[in-house]
């Protein structure tokens, strides 16, 4: 089962992505910040990682800038879920970014496309 | 020209005799046979001169010639008399009469005496077109005195000097009755003239100028205007002084501050409206699945979320609104203690939903306190779930507390206090946490709540004093006057946050 790490500091967001997910037949986590998404992310190796931009304290791109310098974790696809518009521009090697409110149609058939 | 003549004589000869010489001097003659006729007579014709002997008809002619006099004031008399009734007539009618002649008349006198009627008539309805004209100019200028009072705008009249010479009420209103003092130091509290003048610039090239300032009125409050200057000319063409019309634009600039900072907003906040958007599609997702499960704990989680988003929606919406439109306050007298009972049971259910111990404690006989109550009590509300939140985001402690103590400080202030052991925050947030758009939750927060709160709290002339430490927690100590304020202290917050 593939496994994916959903990052965002909204829990009823943080609720939404992990049914939509486990209803398609993925394992997921959660963190609501950068710290806890750290942790998660060493300890499980995701296969896939959504992540949101604003959030208290550390944003998402240094999230992206910390995994990126871990051996480990820097080529896991991410998926930018975020309210801000042009996202590419904060996360260069997302695999797709997309605006809130989401096309749940798009974004699952992103991460399907990503977890072949 | 004055050529109609009355004759009242009753020696009819002697008045034939009259009425020739006078046809051949042009003159159009009338005579009269009683008093009766020559009332009639005056309503018809327009009579000049009135040449009578006043022993004719009856004893009170001389009353009726007087009443002539006074009725048509125009109209001259000339008196001729025998030699016994001369002095009585002259005793009589005085000055009444424009001359008075010894009987029988002589025609050297005669021409004398109507000379003089006709330059008495020809001053008299001289005087009368000065006067009426006088009366149209004294008209003119209670309509300009009106005019230049009226206008809604601070005009004011100034030298070479830049010494004010005439100002409006308007003016006078706002500025105090400075007549003599210097443009500079009325408007702008100055020593010294303005660098950039237009009423110099219009003293100079005769032209009107325009300038955009900010003003202090006596009061002390500060007004943006517009000025416009105009030369005023003597009656050789020189300017000798100069006037300035300030509208005030005050409204239209605050208006258009207020505006700049909803666009800001609006800017700000879309990211937590799109936030609240994907979590209520969320909701529905799960509901929809959930129900298409037949699955009822999901459908129930799905419900109690849509709920919670619902409220949260609701919440921003109403803080956009208040933003919106700035509200005058409302006052009430309420009971302190009701008051703040309703605003923690307000506040407590989410704090029992998320474990965490509530505790509330109102001082014994507080009485009364004048507010606005709907405003205060959304202010109560937003500092107790601020102080829920901050231990629901605090991760590190297991024994979570809000407490809300109200009790009275002096007779004459009331104090609120929120206490939590939550997050806390550190000096950076401290400093901001009352700015516009500042908020730490996030998505979650509008960056209004805060703001808000101070701004009626402020308006209510009361203060706020915060402690905090990152990771103990944080205590809001709200001081209220249980009296509405006689001066408001309203800071504008919208200049702060925008400059």
């Amino acid at each position: 089962m593939k496994k994916i790490l959903i990052v965002d500091d909204d829990p009823n967001i943080v609720d939404y992505l992990t049914t939509l997910f486990e209803d398609n037949g993925f394992l997921t986590f959660a963190a609501r910040n950068v710290k806890e998404a750290m942790e998660l992310a060493r300890k499980e190796i995701p296969d896939l990682i959504t992540l949101d931009l604003e959030m208290p304290e550390e944003w998402g791109p240094r999230f992206y800038r910390k995994i990126s310098q871990e051996k480990n974790l820097k080529n896991i696809p991410i998926i930018v879920i975020s309210g801000f518009p042009g996202c590419t521009h904060a996360i260069g090697k997302a695999v797709a970014c997309l605006q809130k409110p989401f096309d749940r149609d798009e974004l699952l058939k992103i991460v399907k496309d990503n977890l072949k | 020209m004055a050529n109609e003549i009355l004759i009242i004589d009753k020696d009819i000869r002697h008045a034939k005799a009259l009425g020739i010489y006078l046809k051949r001097k042009k003159m159009r003659v009338y005579t009269a046979k009683n008093s009766d006729d020559i009332l009639k007579l005056f309503d018809r014709i327009n009579i000049k001169i009135v040449l009578a002997d006043p022993s004719c008809f009856s004893k009170d002619f001389i009353g009726i010639l007087k009443k002539i006099k006074k009725t048509y004031s125009e109209v001259q008399i000339v008196i001729m008399a025998t030699p016994e009734q001369f002095d009585y007539a002259m005793a009589y009618l005085k000055d009444e009469a424009v001359h008075y002649l010894l009987k029988p008349v002589k025609s050297a006198a005669l021409d004398m005496a109507l000379k003089q009627a006709k330059t008495w008539i020809a001053v008299n309805s001289k005087l009368l077109r000065y006067e009426k004209k006088m009366q149209v100019l004294k008209q003119a200028q209670n309509l300009f005195q009106q005019l230049f009072d009226e206008v809604p705008c601070y005009i004011s009249v100034q030298d070479k000097n830049f010494c004010l010479t005439a100002t409006n009420k308007m003016f006078k209103r706002d500025f105090g009755d400075e007549i003599g003092s210097h443009c500079y130091e009325v408007y702008k509290h100055r020593v010294l003239p303005c660098e950039k003048c237009p009423v110099a610039d219009t003293f100079k090239d005769a032209l009107s100028h325009s300038t955009e300032e900010v003003v202090t009125s006596k009061s002390g409050k500060q007004h943006n205007v517009i000025t416009w200057t105009a030369p005023v000319k003597d009656s050789h063409g020189r300017i000798t002084q100069v006037m300035e019309m300030s509208t005030n634009i005050s409204q239209i600039r605050q208006l258009q501050d207020h505006l700049t900072s909803l666009g800001l907003m609006i800017g700000s906040m879309s990211h937590g409206i799109k936030g609240m958007l994907t979590a209520l599609d969320g909701g529905i997702y799960q509901l929809e699945t959930g129900l298409a499960k037949g699955d009822k704990k999901r459908t129930d989680h799905a419900f109690d979320q849509i709920k919670q988003i619902a409220g949260r929606i609701r919440k921003m919406v109403l803080e956009i609104l208040y933003y919106a439109k700035s509200r005058e306050l409302v006052y009430q007298t309420v009971e302190i203690k009701k008051m703040a009972q309703k605003a923690a049971e307000d506040a407590m259910a989410m704090a029992i939903k998320k474990g965490i111990r509530f505790k509330l404690k109102i001082a014994p006989s507080l009485g009364t306190i004048q507010v606005d109550p709907n405003w205060i009590h959304a202010t109560l509300v937003n500092f107790l779930e601020n102080a829920i939140d901050a231990c629901i985001y605090d991760l590190n402690k297991k024994n979570q507390f809000v407490k809300f103590d109200i009790f009275e400080k002096s007779p004459d202030r009331i104090c609120f206090v929120i206490q939590d052991n939550g997050m806390g925050m550190d000096q950076e947030t401290k400093e901001k946490m009352f700015t516009l758009f500042f908020t730490s939750k996030g998505s979650q927060g509008t960056g209004l709540g805060l703001f808000i709160a101070n701004r009626v709290i402020c308006q209510h002339g009361g203060t706020i004093e915060v402690e905090s430490e990152p990771g103990k927690g944080s205590c809001f100590n709200i001081s209220l006057p249980r009296k509405k304020p006689e001066q408001f202290c309203i800071v504008d917050p919208h200049h702060e946050e925008i400059t």
